[in-house]
């Protein structure tokens, strides 16, 4: 940590622990995830950070700890400007933050993982010393958990708490916690809460990142919100409505025209209406009843049930991380559910193998296209027949591949989506991403498809590739093809869905028509708040 | 049987162990950090040569420091390689192998005594006169160490630093660990013991250093890095027991009437490795990172 | 590295960044063999040696005449076939060092044709399938132990190894021991032996055989739906499963395939080799077979032309190395100094990404030179 020497000459009283200024952060690769965000935070304060996927607070808040600097604007103190070059800076100045995936080593014990990250010569520790000083802390904090036990075999509550108190245990004064309670039943949500409130009565601020609105209104003092990285709205918790704040997250509904010139910007296709009668007589994707279990077992999808119609769009809105790549992957074959059917028209596809699955009917465009939907040092054509590499125009007797028709049918997929490379044997990974996708929704989409599972499809695209790929969808419902879309970009899910689900903790809050839904409303539902409740 | 037996059994034993036990323990702290060295039979061919020479030149402690310094180097190198380089531990181990057998061979023979030379005593590790015989002091060294090393690994700080560098190199960078920089250290540290192991062959046990003198020891360690389920205190007794089935064929080859085929007996320490390791699954646990380079995000 | 537009650049840019990138794991190994060269050339000097005068005997001994080349592919011919056993498992995204193992167990298993008779041509092919089989069953042992236990292939080969090193000794010295004289086995029977292919030298038939193993792996690798399943599953196996992909049998299929080629390596040197065509006590003749196989493999780039031509390239070592002994009188074991030096560089790819450094500079100095003169 280096403190400029330059001192504020505001004789005041501090009233403040740390205030940011201007926080902008630009990427390397241009994307601008903070601009001129700016937060003063108090002591003894709990401040409840908002907003939508990908508005900024992570980025934020890994500024704030040290994790990433800034490329413009600084920190500071009541001492002066800090700037902390990594993590362990910014704990030694009393700021610690919890991770929503845990920085601990799985084998050691609570009592090892917290003596890791203590500033100890380079000699014997002292275990027995730890586990005093630990079990005081546990006594102060009201935090328990068995120190002894192998933190892997925790459950993810208690690896949570180990989490805390190894951050307490370095006696910050702000505490950042990343959407802490997404993995906690809602017992060890109360204790958490009762643990926050007791951290600031002793005077500490904590930052809490959250996207489920309710949890703001029961332990923040303070709501800040954060749309496209910038700061839209600091508010006092008790002036504050879940509408406003819904308001806040999702977008102003008050100005139609600002609106609109927003939708111009991202270049969204104009919804035309297709009456309802066109949709397909029975449903194409049928699912009752699901459940599905996420990695590390706990309720991802909850007794879902909803059908796909061909010749419509449906939409899967939500915060990510509210089950959607479970149920994508449980009905495309990658994950085993453990209740409930689906089935597309009429053959049951849970539990089946991709290519069974691919076979049915089924197109999937992968949401992360550089780990599922391709492999990168494969050429072109070698990728263009993933999944389908041993359908019969591809693959001739003794198992040979046909590669002159494969590298046709790349040359063709080439012409009919503008896919910019070399030649069918281009090495994917020389692909721009907006390419790489076209790759992969032409493959998909050649399959003739009666059922498109797309998730996440213009994410990381240039406006070019995003618009062309939902114009593709657009054109595919259109053709009576049955489309199921899961985005977490909202204005694109509203622009393009016929109906429209709105996913929340591993259950649909609502299904139902983009018209039906004004944005505030479904800043309450993505948050968690349901339809007539009042928060 | 007689008494006798037993013990010229127990005698040869205790010094095959020493170079197993040595090159084990030190790669048990490598592995531990997450690197994992195949180049041990390089290592020790190369120090046994490099002791032998430093003997000549200087006295047994010379030969032996001479040795821990051969040792240090060569597995300095691969870490740097492998670390901060980012390179892959299977082929650089490989490729050092081939390097030492052809370096030593040529220096052999460069030394005028093609395939063999011979240490002369004066220049050999004295043993100690004791019940069973003439035992080689650093018998005893094989014997502390691993302790020694045992306590570190699980009572010290520097212990907790490389499990976490080897077991989830992320945590230990977010704690403020130099994940590089203690793989580096870990198996530079390993290079000294197996270099003394290395160094022990020629000065202490054989008297002599071939171009084969090595036989695929530095394997045999990784077998028993294996058996012991990277705990030190395993490692003694593997390399014990590693030793002890070797110096068993090979009496059983001076035997006029075998009963059974030394082949056998050799082979055993290797089926029992394996099914420990395939029966054990749950038990002997690798670090999870093991053999992979750490790149911060 | 994904560029948003590619069709700004120059088209003979382009075409020349196209080969270049094709030809770049070749120049790779070649900027390898040349630093392991110049490494020894310079140990070779420190110990009062002449390299020029070394280099040029090895050289013309290994190539200089069809004799050398004759003698170069001899060596290379098993070398060709371990390095096929570890590539295959590379594609697959394992490391399978158990090809030692393999070979000693194949060259037994050929050994065995000398207990009965076959027609001449039927004889030989018998020992092949023996030996092949044998080779594939000795890696069925790390397939399932990988596939069931989750045992890693790299610990389950070395013990493997060791268990057939010695299985082999008491087979040789018990089984299979020749009554007449013991410390060999019995021999291949004439009508069961790799034809020599050009008198005077030790290079027989197994050539053809080796070869056209490696051209049979290229077909399976890349121009069949299994094949291309066992890559895919070697370089994503999460995107391979999404593609339907089961990597067991990926996995499966690519150890049995490596062990076919490891037993025939057995069968080359035991029913090629002349004078002796058995196995020797010890096991001189295939020791170290499998490991020398890795290091042609990763300079031939785990691909099977790349491992015709890298093999070649180390036989002609081995070959010349005896030439260079006998004129310049370089000890033989320089050559595995090299041969270690080579495969060390090969491990660095911040190495290779120094050399691709220079050629990007180079790149940009060319595009500067041309912008000023444009």
């Amino acid at each position: 940590m280096r403190e400029d020497t330059h001192v504020t000459d505001d004789k005041t009283v501090p009233d403040y622990y740390l205030r940011a200024e201007g926080i902008t952060k630009v990427y390397s690769n241009g994307t601008v995830a903070l601009k001129e965000a700016d937060l003063e935070i108090q002591c003894g304060e709990i401040i409840g950070l908002l907003g939508e996927n990908g508005a900024g607070k992570t980025t934020f808040t890994k500024i704030l700890s040290g994790l990433l600097p800034p490329t413009k604007g600084r920190v500071i103190s009541p001492r002066g400007p800090v700037r902390f070059s990594s993590p362990r800076e910014a704990l030694e100045f009393g700021i610690g933050m919890v991770y929503q995936h845990f920085a601990l080593v799985g084998t050691f014990t609570a009592a090892e993982n917290v003596a890791l990250s203590h500033d100890r010569p380079f000699n014997a520790i002292n275990l027995a010393a730890t586990k005093t000083k630990l079990e005081a802390l546990m006594e102060e904090s009201g935090l328990r958990v068995p120190l002894d036990v192998p933190v892997e075999k925790l459950a993810v509550g208690e690896q949570q708490r180990v989490e805390i108190l190894k951050v307490l245990s370095r006696n910050v004064d702000l505490l950042i916690l990343d959407e802490p309670t997404s993995v906690l039943t809602p017992l060890e949500v109360d204790e958490l809460f009762t643990l926050l409130k007791r951290l600031k009565e002793e005077g500490k601020s904590i930052i809490l990142i959250t996207h489920k609105l309710k949890e703001v209104g029961s332990i923040t003092d303070r709501v800040v919100v954060l749309r496209h990285g910038e700061m839209v709205g600091d508010v006092k918790t008790v002036d504050a409505t879940t509408e406003r704040l819904a308001q806040l997250m999702v977008g102003k509904t008050l100005d139609e025209e600002a609106r609109a010139v927003e939708l111009q910007e991202k270049a969204l296709p104009q919804r035309e209406r297709r009456p309802a009668a066109e949709r397909s007589e029975t449903p194409v994707l049928a699912v009752k009843n699901l459940s599905v279990r996420g990695n590390t077992g706990e309720v991802a999808v909850e007794e879902l049930s909803f059908d796909v119609y061909g010749g419509e769009i449906f939409g899967v809105a939500g915060v990510e991380g509210n089950g959607q790549s479970e149920l994508v992957e449980a009905l495309t074959g990658l994950r085993v559910p453990q209740a409930g059917s689906a089935t597309i028209n009429g053959t049951n596809i849970l539990g089946k193998d991709p290519r069974e699955i691919y076979r049915l009917g089924v197109a999937h465009i992968p949401e992360d296209r550089w780990r599922l939907g391709l492999v990168l040092p494969f050429t072109l054509a070698e990728n263009a027949i993933l999944g389908v590499h041993r359908w019969p125009e591809f693959r001739g007797p003794f198992s040979f591949l046909r590669w002159p028709k494969i590298n046709k049918h790349v040359r063709e997929l080439m012409d009919r989506f503008d896919i910019q490379a070399t030649g069918p044997s281009a090495p994917a990974r020389s692909l721009s991403g907006g390419n790489q996708q076209k790759l992969i929704v032409g493959r998909e989409l050649a399959k003739n498809p009666d059922i498109i599972i797309a998730s996440q499809p213009t994410r990381g695209l240039d406006i070019g590739a995003a618009q062309y790929i939902r114009d593709l969808l657009v054109e595919m419902r259109n053709k009576g093809r049955a489309i199921m879309l899961v985005s977490a970009d909202l204005d694109e899910v509203l622009a393009l869905s016929d109906r429209v689900a709105i996913m929340y903790e591993g259950r649909f809050m609502t299904i139902a028509a983009p018209e039906e839904l004004n944005r505030e409303k479904i800043g309450m539902l993505m948050g968690g708040v349901a339809a007539g409740e009042v928060a | 049987m007689n008494l006798s037996f037993l013990t010229d059994l127990l005698r040869i034993s205790l010094h095959a162990m020493v170079p197993i036990t040595l090159t084990a323990v030190g790669e048990v702290v490598g592995e531990t950090a997450g690197l994992f060295n195949i180049g041990l039979e390089g290592i020790l061919l190369t120090s046994a040569f490099a002791g032998a020479l430093g003997a000549e030149m200087g006295g047994p402690m010379v030969g032996l420091l001479v040795g821990m310094v051969v040792g240090a180097t060569i597995s300095f190198v691969f870490s740097v390689i492998n670390t901060y380089w980012k390179g892959d531990q299977m082929i650089t181990g490989i490729g050092i192998n081939l390097f030492a057998m052809g370096f030593v061979a040529f220096g052999l023979i460069k030394l005028g005594s093609p395939g063999f030379h011979s240490v002369p005593v004066a220049s050999q590790l004295a043993k100690l006169r004791t019940p069973i015989g003439s035992l080689s002091p650093m018998i005893f060294v094989a014997i502390v160490v691993p302790f020694i090393v045992y306590w570190v690994l699980k009572r010290t700080r520097v212990g907790l630093m490389l499990k976490a560098a080897g077991e989830n190199p992320e945590a230990a960078d977010v704690a403020g660990i130099n994940v590089n920089r203690i793989r580096l250290l870990a198996t530079t540290f390993g290079g000294v013991l197996a270099g003394l192991g290395g160094a022990y062959m020629s000065i202490a046990w054989f008297g002599s250093v071939t171009k084969s003198i090595s036989a695929g020891r530095g394997f045999i360690a990784l077998a028993t890095v294996v058996f012991s389920g990277l705990n030190p205190l395993l490692a003694l007794l593997g390399g014990f027991i590693f030793g002890f089935f070797q110096s068993l064929a090979t009496w059983i080859k001076t035997l006029p009437s075998k009963p059974i085929p030394w082949q056998f007996v050799e082979m055993l320490p290797y089926i029992v490795t394996l099914l420990v390791v395939a029966g054990a699954i749950g038990r002997v646990r690798f670090p999870k990172a093991l053999g992979q380079p750490y790149k911060r995000e | 590295m994904s560029r948003e537009s590619v069709g700004n650049t120059s088209r003979p840019l382009d075409i020349a960044r196209r080969t270049l990138t094709g030809l770049n794991p070749a120049i790779e190994s070649l900027l390898a063999a040349i630093v392991g060269l110049l490494i020894g050339a310079i140990l070779m000097w420190i110990w009062g040696y002449n390299p020029w005068k070394a280099y040029s005997a090895m050289f013309s001994g290994a190539y200089g005449d069809t004799y050398g080349w004759a003698s170069s592919a001899a060596r290379g011919v098993p070398l060709m076939l371990t390095a096929l056993t570890f590539s295959i498992c590379v594609r697959a995204g394992m490391f399978n060092i158990g090809a030692e193992g393999q070979v000693y167990v194949g060259a037994a298993a050929a050994v065995t044709v000398g207990y009965f008779t076959l027609p001449t041509g039927l004889h030989l092919i018998a020992g092949i399938v023996f030996a092949m089989l044998a080779g594939a069953a000795w890696s069925l042992g790390p397939a399932i132990l990988k596939l069931t236990r989750g045992v890693h292939e790299v610990i389950s080969t070395i013990m493997f190894n060791w268990i057939a090193r010695f299985l082999v000794f008491y087979l040789v010295a018990f089984v299979l021991v020749d009554p007449v004289r013991a410390e060999k086995t019995i021999s291949i029977p004439i009508n069961a032996r790799f034809p020599v292919l050009m008198r005077g030298t030790d290079l027989s038939w197994a050539l053809f055989a080796a070869v056209a193993f490696a051209i049979i792996i290229y077909f399976v690798l890349w121009h069949t739906a299994i094949g291309y399943e066992v890559r895919a599953a070697g370089l994503n196996p999460t995107a391979a499963r999404y593609g339907g992909i089961k990597s067991k049998r990926t996995m499966l299929l690519a150890f049995i395939l490596g062990g076919l080629g490891a037993g025939l390596a057995g069968a080359t040197v035991v029913m090629g080799n002349p004078p002796t065509y058995a196995i020797i006590s010890g096991l001189p003749q295939l020791m170290n077979t499998g490991f020398d196989g890795m290091a042609v493999a990763m300079v031939g780039r785990n691909h099977p032309i790349g491992i015709i031509i890298a093999s070649l390239f180390f036989g002609g070592l081995t070959a010349g190395g005896r030439t260079m002994q006998f004129t310049a009188g370089v000890p033989l074991e320089m050559v595995r100094v090299v041969e270690g030096v080579i495969v060390i560089t090969m491990a660095i790819p911040e190495l290779i990404r120094v050399f691709r450094m220079l050629r990007t500079s180079w790149n940009r100095l060319a595009g500067l030179w041309r912008r000023r003169s444009a």
